[in-house]
């Protein structure tokens, strides 16, 4: 029987709403003050509406009484907040958008929002080249929130109301430190640590080697920064990466995308100097044996095509792409044209690479490395047991920061929710043949959106219909949560709606 | 002032539609067959972004064949995404010539003549434009910001609003 949610219940989630509107209505000063700097007055005046709702709404949120819960939040209570973060922090987010002059319809900025903060990449911003620096810094700072998590930053802020649910339903699987909290702040020095050093490094390079002005080199340098560690996509001029025609700057921005992807499992056994576990762990494994299959096949792809003439513009032009679109940042540094001409194997391996994604508890999204060793791991467990005697058991083991079991729970649990990102994969292939687009490109498109990746075969355009959009809006959304959330918000709904 | 950019730009897309024609090629078409033209061409739009005075004396930039050319967002035109290439030229065609488009300027129209590098070996693969030869069609204007109070006037009393609401929850806590 369902139980209908109670007053109570909605209590816990508007509280817990209203700290985390809270949290992004502070952090939308950045972008306000950055506009005063920049005597960027209509911006500003957008970024003012948009903190005052913000805070309004995190105060009323607030004020709701949850003193009956200060120690846990139900677990659905947590997920149907994350989903609700992820659907209504860019909606009101959009608003600078909105009324930017940018956009054509309320539409188009929501999608920029939220594949902002979901750190896809897709953009339907129109003039580009010509939008304000501080509007241009929040659309990447969305990419900073959504891929550090703003969940992160409220339990960060928030303390003594360890809150599990909220972390987990931000598509996070493991807690590095004893507690959430410390996990949470461990999260944010490492993101403040690489945001110093990226940031100097690009700005470095712009300066010295692309000979931009020391300002705008710094301006380069942090907008690329969000959108790489983040594995976001944005970039503050039209033609993405492409735009610095550089090898050096590209190999930066690669570090850093890889950084992205990379769980913050791993980068704390770096941090711990722990090299040997990081070697043997399975997500480790696992991601380098996918991007070294998807970098071969897209090279032999284009190889066979023979669009680069040498080894070393086969290797940049691949080899970046591929890592691109491995890692779910989405940078390109050829044009939307030429990607999706792309056909064969190449347009086979970035087509996997962006589905198969980053490490889990990344900045990335896709299927994600460790469900893909899993379910590798279960499928080779199911042969095994297949050849051995009669009534002898096969297991498996793998590492992730410790030796762990491979239940068949686990390997069901990996299976399913890989099977869901096909399932998504497929949803929004479906909607763009239907509206008379390419196959190919169709795949490429639904893939991009699904994995939170960005790069773009052409379809994300302003003249795309309606539907599709919210499509891969909708898209955007479920990848970036890997599902469990949103279904969670969908059986809130219906207990309201039928529960008894 | 408004007035007078609008009319200042009218007064260019006139001129800007004189100048389109003959052996110019449109940069869209070259994105859509980068292959198809490589050799020479002769294109046309703003210089924006930045200016990269790279060490070998060359200066990179980005040159837009698009809408915004002369009809800029500011003024409430839209007209679909940028479309822009990367172009190559030495330093000394760029000198007297002002700041590239972006925020607050429309950049300086020009002609560029030039050879497009489809998928350059001696650059790794890049695609781009070596301009030989730049023309000053226009010159680059300041674009006027259409600020509006209004949201601002909102925000700041909501923000205040959110501030009352803060400081009463807290009393309220603190005399429980």
């Amino acid at each position: 029987m369902l139980i209908k949610p109670v007053r109570r219940d909605f209590e816990a989630i508007g509280h817990n709403l209203g700290r985390v509107f809270t949290v992004v209505g502070v952090a939308g000063f950045a972008p306000a003050i950055w506009a005063v700097v920049s005597r960027e007055w209509h911006p500003l005046s957008s970024f003012l509406l948009m903190i005052g709702v913000f805070l309004v709404l995190g105060q009323l949120g607030v004020r709701l009484p949850y003193r009956g819960e200060v120690d846990r939040l139900a677990w659905s209570h947590g997920m149907v907040v994350v989903a609700l973060t992820w659907l209504l922090v860019p909606l009101i987010g959009a608003i600078p958008f909105m009324l930017s002059g940018h956009y054509a319809s309320p539409l188009d900025s929501y999608f920029d929002a939220m594949s902002g903060l979901s750190t896809t990449g897709l953009s339907l911003v129109q003039d580009l080249d010509h939008l304000a620096t501080s509007l241009n810094f929040w659309r990447h700072l969305l990419h900073f929130l959504g891929g550090q998590g703003i969940i992160i930053a409220a339990l960060v802020l928030f303390a003594g109301r360890g809150n599990l649910t909220l972390y987990y339903g931000e598509a996070r699987e493991e807690k590095i430190l004893p507690s959430v909290k410390s996990t949470a702040r461990f999260i944010w020095a490492v993101s403040l640590v690489h945001l110093v050093a990226g940031v100097a490094a690009l700005g470095f390079v712009a300066w010295q080697v692309l000979g931009f002005s020391p300002t705008r080199s710094l301006f380069h340098g942090l907008m690329i920064f969000f959108a790489g560690f983040d594995t976001g996509g944005f970039t503050p001029q039209s033609t993405s990466i492409a735009y610095y025609h550089s090898a050096i700057f590209e190999a930066t921005t690669a570090v850093l995308m890889i950084a992205g992807a990379m769980s913050f499992g791993v980068h704390f056994a770096l941090w711990r100097r722990r090299a040997r576990s990081v070697i043997e762990n399975l997500e480790t494994r696992t991601i380098l044996s996918t991007l070294g299959l998807t970098m071969i096949l897209t090279m032999a792809g284009l190889a066979a095509t023979g669009v680069y003439s040498t080894v070393f513009g086969l290797g940049r032009q691949g080899m970046f792409q591929v890592v691109s679109a491995h890692s779910g940042t989405g940078f390109a540094t050829v044009s939307s044209a030429e990607l999706g001409s792309w056909g064969g194997l190449a347009f086979g391996g970035i087509v996997i690479a962006m589905a198969l994604g980053g490490m889990g508890s990344s900045t990335a999204g896709g299927v994600k490395a460790l469900r893909v060793g899993l379910t590798v791991r279960a499928i080779g467990n199911q042969i095994k047991q297949v050849l051995l005697a009669e009534g002898a058991v096969a297991r498996t083991s793998y590492m992730q920061g410790s030796r762990k079991q491979l239940t068949p729970e686990l390997a069901q649990s990996a299976m399913s929710v890989s099977l869901l990102y096909v399932a998504l994969f497929g949803l929004g292939t479906g909607v763009a043949l239907m509206y008379g687009y390419p196959l190919q490109t169709a795949i490429f498109e639904s893939v991009s959106a699904g994995a939170s990746v960005g790069l773009s075969a052409g379809i994300t355009d302003v003249s795309m219909p309606a539907l599709l959009k919210v499509t891969y809006i909708v898209q955007m959304w479920l990848g970036r949560l890997e599902f469990v959330a949103i279904f969670a918000l969908f059986g809130f709904i219906i207990s309201w709606l039928r529960g008894k | 002032m408004r007035s007078i950019v609008i009319a200042l730009i009218l007064l260019f897309s006139t001129a800007g539609a004189a100048f389109g024609v003959g052996d110019v090629t449109r940069v869209v078409d070259i994105i859509n067959d980068s292959e198809g033209y490589a050799g020479a061409v002769i294109v046309e739009g703003e210089l924006i972004g930045d200016y990269g005075r790279r060490s070998d004396g060359t200066v990179w930039t980005q040159l837009n064949d698009d809408p915004y050319v002369y009809a800029p967002t500011v003024l409430g035109n839209l007209g679909g995404a940028n479309i822009g290439i990367g172009v190559r030229m030495p330093a000394a065609l760029l000198e007297g010539l002002a700041d590239p488009g972006g925020y607050r300027e429309r950049g300086p129209v020009v002609r560029l003549e030039g050879i497009w590098k489809h998928h350059d070996p001696e650059r790794g693969g890049e695609s781009y434009l070596e301009v030989s030869k730049l023309t000053l069609l226009e010159p680059a204007i300041v674009l006027e910001e259409n600020t509006d109070p209004i949201p601002a006037g909102i925000g700041i009393v909501l923000i205040l609003i959110a501030i009352g609401l803060g400081v009463v929850r807290r009393r309220g806590d603190a005399t429980g």
